[in-house]
């Protein structure tokens, strides 16, 4: 019968599909198993004495450092990825990268098959801060530290070994003085598109804040005035109806702070829209490759930027510090740095 | 003649066709000349059904030939068949509602390529076809506004689009009138003229003798005999089927009704039933009858609560009842057997004994749970009792023939023990020998003292069977027949075709 | 003797129907190819825990040192898990043999590195043993600490074999399996019995979030970050009550109005999660107090299986009883099969549809508690497209989309497939969009086969 014929085919496509899924990003775990002390309890220093030397060969992969971070998709987050990698291969550990989607009971599964695998160290940007812990705990359980990235875990009596985030309140500051610059001493009306439901984003404004209010201190003229303060959503299409919703109560405005690229970018749109691109200035946060490139066109003015690259190198010297027994510091906050039209004009990256 | 030297139009020799644990067919031959109507005979499950797939290539035979003019050819595919030019006419009709007669015949046959279609072309071809047949019917009008009967004369006008020389007609007549039915049969020797062979099944022997040449007859998937309609008379056509022979078509018994039992006053539902008053006594059997769309099913639900009554009255023996579904009419003792077993009888997909079981599992739990054991002896004297033919109780209820479907159904009744029996049309669809057995068990209900009401619509069984006749019209009650044992068919259908009503 | 019951073993295996064997469990055979290729895709190297290696090691480190020679077991470890059990039986082990433990330390690098320097300076310290984590941590910083402690000079250091098994079959994974399917699992009992009368239930997986912010927010109403045992139990049965009505309304709409229950549940498949959002202030779950006792049913394990996986088995085998041997089962058969011949059988249609999805609430309620508590929260997130997942399990398990037909047991069959799929393509380290690709050719691959079964009858 051909139908069988048919779904024989199909089950030998669909296993060999499988083994090519497998072999194509399982080749590490073939690696894995062949360094390391292997045959009958072979003493890896069995010359005794200070003999007992260190790692026997430079190919020795240590151990797994298993990586879940909230998407895969989002650059940030594979940026953080892909030099956590090199640097985790660079002292001899694998990387073991999983994707759950924004979905927190995905991420929790992959918590429980990195704990069935025994991994090293697991890195994690929680999908959601509280509804990890259990996942978290029961790493903790298993004896294996987890750090996390960007995100703090905020369940109670999960036990975080290491965190690297960056210092979104110094950001902000940065943004607050960009601003300033930006409005020079004619000051202006400041529209700041946030997001309140990140926590990270609430301290961008914080710093942000501090630093207008610092300078309108004692001015009676060339204020900074902050008139509306809307929802981002941190997405294009919020940024946009926020703005253009300002835009029509604030026919003034002169600035916008929006506390994200994307939500920036949605601004701009609006802006532009309304043909006032070239009085107001935008000021961003992130320092993706759009906002920069926003940058470089002049549509947005400034932005501080964060360093993913950074956070993933510091990561994995916290786990090397971790597994050598070493204390360290618990937290490690990156400074972000303001990126204007001058950096932009010479970034290599941006064509 | 030249008909010696001719090869036949169809030749099937040899045909067997299994199934895992039965045989569908066995060595079974068929012959069919062009210009004759062959008539397909055999109670059901005799393979009747079996041996048409064959013919239209929905079931590939594990041995022997067919051969077309003489010419060899494989069947293995529906499209292989109307390639042969075989045309089948199903009982469900293969028509799809919304679309119109004419778009009906040409389903399928579009132009190849995207064009437009060219509906006045087809328009007249279908017109040239409704000719050809001797009909008329208006190409344009959805299939859904067609009677049956229109709808069966669009199927073969549909198979001769097709070229088809062969035409095979299942149970053609089963939801016809008899007026329909005069015309369809005018259709088929319409058809013989034009020198196509008809391959026809029905169980109505009244048919038979009307249109049918030759007769072959089929028994329990063997090919039991062919015969010119000259050689044979209907007593030796029903021993053929049954493989016995039957002295009469209706037993004979005494009746002698009691106290009346049911009676329903005024019985109202817009204007499918307007008005309708009768009594049933005990021990009696009432015919209810007239033509398709007089009321008479929906009499029958009403009365059973699968539809709500605007007005009238219910009573059992004196008391008058509240019946808002049918699960009221149970417990007072009401059943319906209804006409279309498959589609309001029978859960087609579940066993034999789950259906038989499906009103009574109350009777067949304790604590809470259902004692299989309990339900599968009660179902096994009904086995015995009433001779359902099923391989196990755990059979589907989809694969039994209409006979044995009608007989689960009678007995999941009967373990209710219930005191009103409404059959309607208990018999189509179903063939002598079974039908016999039927009757036998519905003089049996009214000998145990139950209030039996059967509607039909073949008049002969109406009249063999009833010991009073009611007939309806158009949502009335125009007449009632005191001593059918005296009536003609004659006589109900006047009643049925008037509008007041009238004691005879 | 032998050659007897040979000849019986192989006319019995030749009187089985194979045919009738497939088909009724076909989807069974897919399971098992699926665990098979699994294994094969995760089989890996890994250090041998097991006693007997903990004894080899054993007598390894004797045959090398001696009797009597001071060796210290350093061991990654945290509350559970491989570690300890590991640390106790080379303990176990090496004293048997005659050695002398000094230290026997589970935990962090960080802690053995305080057992190393602590070690007293003038008790030669023969052996290390270790697990392959400290493994590394001792090849690395042992030369360094033997600077400080002269102690450690001499120091050798052992640690496990390998040997090569599949990280599928480990059990801790096979039970890992069972936890992540328990949710899906006994929601798709409800949704198994929804589409076996011809319905579907497209809000289950909004009734997961529903339910887990009732829950949570009831607990939080009740007793605050510090709910009571029957705080909980309270809260809980709230989330499931409020589904079970929800579910109670679908049935009502879908029955009363007799709008097409793809329509009635998609709309309360928004309301339920829109409401969910709407109930917490914050996007974020609401976190839920009295961990220890809470978490019993999520991640719980008190009969050697989780308590979650215990609960899915006994409703699949109450399921199963009330299908096959009680009068709601048939109907419910009946319904699907055929309602207007049901209903002339005086089958009370309209209650059994409620009925169905009033229990399809009902289990997603339950499903949203076990959610509440595995993630300790009420998460408005929760939840997302699982009911997808649900509705997948069923109709791989052998449940006809068009109704009156479909197993429970064959249901909890499907749910697995789905498991496992999921997790052997995670310990292969399949990247996210494969997994959807092959994920998707599986479940057509499971319904292909039961269509075939259907075929070969």
């Amino acid at each position: 019968m051909n139908l069988k014929k048919f779904f024989l085919t199909s089950i030998a496509m669909g296993a060999a599909l499988l083994m090519a899924g497998c072999g194509g990003s399982g080749e590490g775990d073939a690696k894995s198993g062949s360094g390391g002390g292997s045959g009958g309890g072979d003493a890896s220093g069995s010359g005794g004495g200070d003999v007992s030397a260190g790692p026997s060969g430079s190919n020795e992969v240590k151990g797994v450092i298993a990586y879940t971070p909230q998407t895969l998709s989002n650059p940030f987050f594979s940026v953080i990825g892909d030099h956590l990698r090199a640097e985790a291969e660079k002292n001899g550990y694998e990387v073991l990268m999983v994707d759950p989607d924004y979905d927190v009971k995905k991420q929790s599964e992959q918590m429980d098959d990195f704990i069935v695998k025994d991994v090293t160290a697991i890195v994690l940007v929680p999908c959601d801060r509280i509804a990890v812990g259990p996942a978290v705990k029961q790493a903790n359980d298993a004896g294996i530290p987890v750090f996390t990235v960007d995100s703090k875990c905020a369940a109670e009596g999960a036990k975080i070994e290491g965190h690297v985030g960056t210092d979104n309140f110094q950001g902000g500051e940065l943004a607050g003085q960009a601003m300033i610059d930006a409005l020079g001493d004619a000051g202006g009306k400041v529209l700041v598109l946030d997001l309140k439901r990140a926590n990270s984003c609430v301290l961008r404004v914080d710093g942000f804040k501090k630093v207008i209010n610092a300078h309108n201190e004692g001015r009676t003229s060339g204020i900074i005035d902050i008139v509306a303060e809307l929802d981002g959503n941190g997405d294009n299409t919020k940024g946009y109806q926020s703005t253009a919703d300002a835009l029509q109560a604030h026919e003034d405005l002169d600035a916008i702070f929006a506390i994200n690229d994307p939500s920036a970018l949605g601004a701009y749109a609006a802006v532009e829209e309304a043909n006032r691109q070239d009085h107001i200035k935008i000021i961003a946060f992130d320092g993706m490759p759009e906002g920069k490139q926003a940058i470089k066109k002049g549509q947005i003015f400034a932005e501080p930027i964060q360093h993913p690259d950074k956070m993933g190198r510091q990561i994995v010297q916290l786990i090397m510090k971790y597994q050598a027994g070493e204390d360290f510091t618990q937290e490690t906050l990156i400074p972000a740095t303001l990126y204007t039209k001058a950096d932009a004009d010479q970034d290599p990256d941006l064509k | 003649m030249a008909e010696a030297e001719k090869p036949p139009l169809l030749r099937m020799q040899g045909i067997r066709k299994a199934f895992p644990g039965v045989v569908a067919l066995d060595d079974v031959d068929l012959e069919l000349h062009s210009g004759e109507v062959l008539a397909l005979l055999g109670e059901n499950g005799a393979g009747k059904s079996t041996l048409i797939k064959v013919i239209g290539g929905a079931h590939l035979p594990e041995e022997g030939t067919i051969e077309i003019d003489g010419q060899s050819v494989r069947i293995e595919t529906p499209q292989d068949s109307l390639q042969a030019g075989i045309g089948i006419i199903y009982q469900e009709f293969n028509l799809v509602p919304e679309l119109t007669a004419r778009e009906n015949i040409f389903l399928g046959q579009e132009p190849s390529r995207v064009s437009f279609i060219p509906r006045k072309e087809e328009h007249r071809k279908a017109l040239a076809l409704f000719a050809r047949i001797g009909v008329e019917i208006d190409p344009g009008k959805l299939c859904s506004e067609l009677s049956v009967a229109e709808q069966q004369v669009v199927e073969i006008a549909k198979a001769l689009s097709q070229n088809a020389r062969i035409i095979v007609m299942d149970e053609p007549t089963a939801a016809l009138t008899p007026r329909e039915v005069e015309g369809l049969l005018e259709v088929v020797r319409e058809l013989k003229t034009q020198g196509i062979g008809v391959i026809y099944i029905s169980h109505r022997l009244d048919e038979i003798d009307a249109i049918a040449d030759r007769i072959t007859v089929l028994r329990d998937g063997g090919h039991v005999g062919t015969r010119s309609m000259e050689d044979i008379d209907r007593e030796q056509m029903i021993a053929l089927m049954v493989g016995r022979s039957l002295d009469k078509e209706f037993p004979a018994r005494s009746s002698s009704p009691g106290k009346v039992r049911l009676a329903v006053r005024q019985l109202t539902r817009g204007n499918k039933v307007q008005g309708v008053s009768f009594d049933v006594r005990a021990g009696e059997i009432v015919g209810l009858t007239g033509l398709v769309g007089a009321g008479r099913t929906e009499t029958a639900r009403l009365i059973f609560g699968a539809d709500r009554m605007e007005a009238g009255v219910i009573e059992l023996d004196g008391q008058e009842l509240r019946v808002r579904s049918p699960r009221d009419a149970i417990r007072h003792g009401f059943c319906l057997l209804t006409e279309d077993r498959k589609g309001q009888g029978l859960v087609l997909g579940q066993t034999v004994q789950e259906n038989f079981g499906l009103p009574n599992l109350a009777e067949f739990s304790g604590m809470g749970l259902l004692s299989a054991s309990r339900e599968s002896e009660a179902f096994a004297q009904y086995v015995d009792k009433i001779k359902i033919k099923i391989v196990s109780h755990a059979q589907t209820a989809g694969t039994l023939s209409g006979g044995n479907q009608q007989k689960v159904v009678l007995a999941k009744w009967l373990q209710r023990n219930a005191e009103v029996i409404i059959f309607d049309e208990p018999t189509r669809g179903i063939d002598v020998g079974a039908k016999f057995e039927i009757y036998q068990l519905i003089h049996q209900l009214a000998e145990e003292g139950k209030a039996v009401l059967m509607i039909s619509s073949e008049l002969p069984e109406i009249l063999g069977m009833s010991d009073r006749i009611i007939v309806m019209n158009e949502g009335r009650v125009t007449g009632e027949i005191k001593e059918p044992s005296e009536a003609t068919q004659e006589d109900v259908m006047k009643l049925a075709t008037q509008r007041e009503k009238l004691a005879v | 003797m032998t050659k007897l019951d040979f000849g019986k073993l192989f006319a019995s295996l030749k009187a089985l129907d194979y045919r009738k064997l497939l088909s009724d469990y076909g989807n069974v055979l897919v399971l098992l190819i699926l665990c098979v290729v699994m294994s094969f895709a995760t089989v890996k190297e890994q250090p041998a825990t097991s006693p007997a290696a903990a004894e080899e090691l054993a007598s390894l480190v004797l045959s090398e040192n001696g009797k009597g020679a001071q060796v210290m077991v350093l061991v990654r470890g945290g509350k559970k898990g491989a570690g300890p059990k590991f640390a106790k039986n080379l303990e176990r082990s090496l004293e048997e043999v005659g050695l002398n433990v000094v230290a026997n330390v589970q935990g962090s690098p960080r802690d053995s590195r305080i057992a190393l320097r602590d070690h007293p300076k003038d008790q030669p310290l023969a052996a290390v043993v270790t697990d392959q984590h400290i493994a590394v941590f001792c090849a690395e910083q042992l030369p360094g600490l033997a600077k400080e402690n002269p102690a450690l000079a001499q120091s050798k250091r052992y640690s496990p074999t390998k040997h090569t098994w599949p990280v599928f079959l480990k059990i801790d994974n096979l039970r890992n399996v069972l936890k992540q399917i328990a949710v899906v699992a006994v929601i798709a009992i409800g949704m198994t019995l929804v589409i076996i009368t011809g319905g579907i239930d497209l809000s289950v997986g909004s009734l997961i979030a529903f339910s887990a912010v009732i829950t949570a927010l009831s607990i939080d109403h009740l007793g605050g970050t510090d709910p009571t045992t029957s705080h909980l139990l309270l809260g809980s049965l709230a989330g499931v009550v409020a589904c079970a009505l929800i579910g109670m309304g679908t049935g009502g709409l879908v029955t009363v109005f007799k709008i097409p229950a793809f329509i009635v549940t998609l709309g309360v498949m928004f309301i339920a999660r829109g409401l969910a959002f709407l109930c917490l202030e914050k996007p974020n779950g609401l976190p839920i107090g009295n961990e220890e006792a809470f978490k019993w049913l999520g991640s719980g394990a008190d009969f050697g299986l989780h308590n979650s996986v215990v609960l899915m088995l006994i409703l699949y085998v109450l399921a199963h009883i009330m299908m096959s041997r009680t009068s709601i089962g048939r109907y419910v058969y009946a319904v699907g099969g055929n309602p207007e011949a049901a209903r002339l059988s005086g089958v009370p249609v309209k209650r059994v549809l409620v009925f169905v999805y009033l229990l399809c609430g009902l289990l997603a309620g339950l499903g949203g508690v076990m959610t509440a508590s595995l993630q300790m929260s009420g998460d408005p997130k929760a939840g997302n497209l699982v009911e997808l997942q649900v509705i997948a399990a069923v109709v791989v398990g052998g449940t006809s989309l068009a109704g009156g037909k479909g197993k429970i047991f064959g249901t909890l069959v499907g749910a697995l497939i789905i498991g496992v799929i999921k997790n052997g393509m995670n310990l292969a380290s399949i990247e996210g969009k494969k997994q959807d690709v092959i994920f998707g050719t599986v479940i057509l691959i499971a319904v292909l086969v039961d269509q075939l079964k259907a075929r070969l009858r």
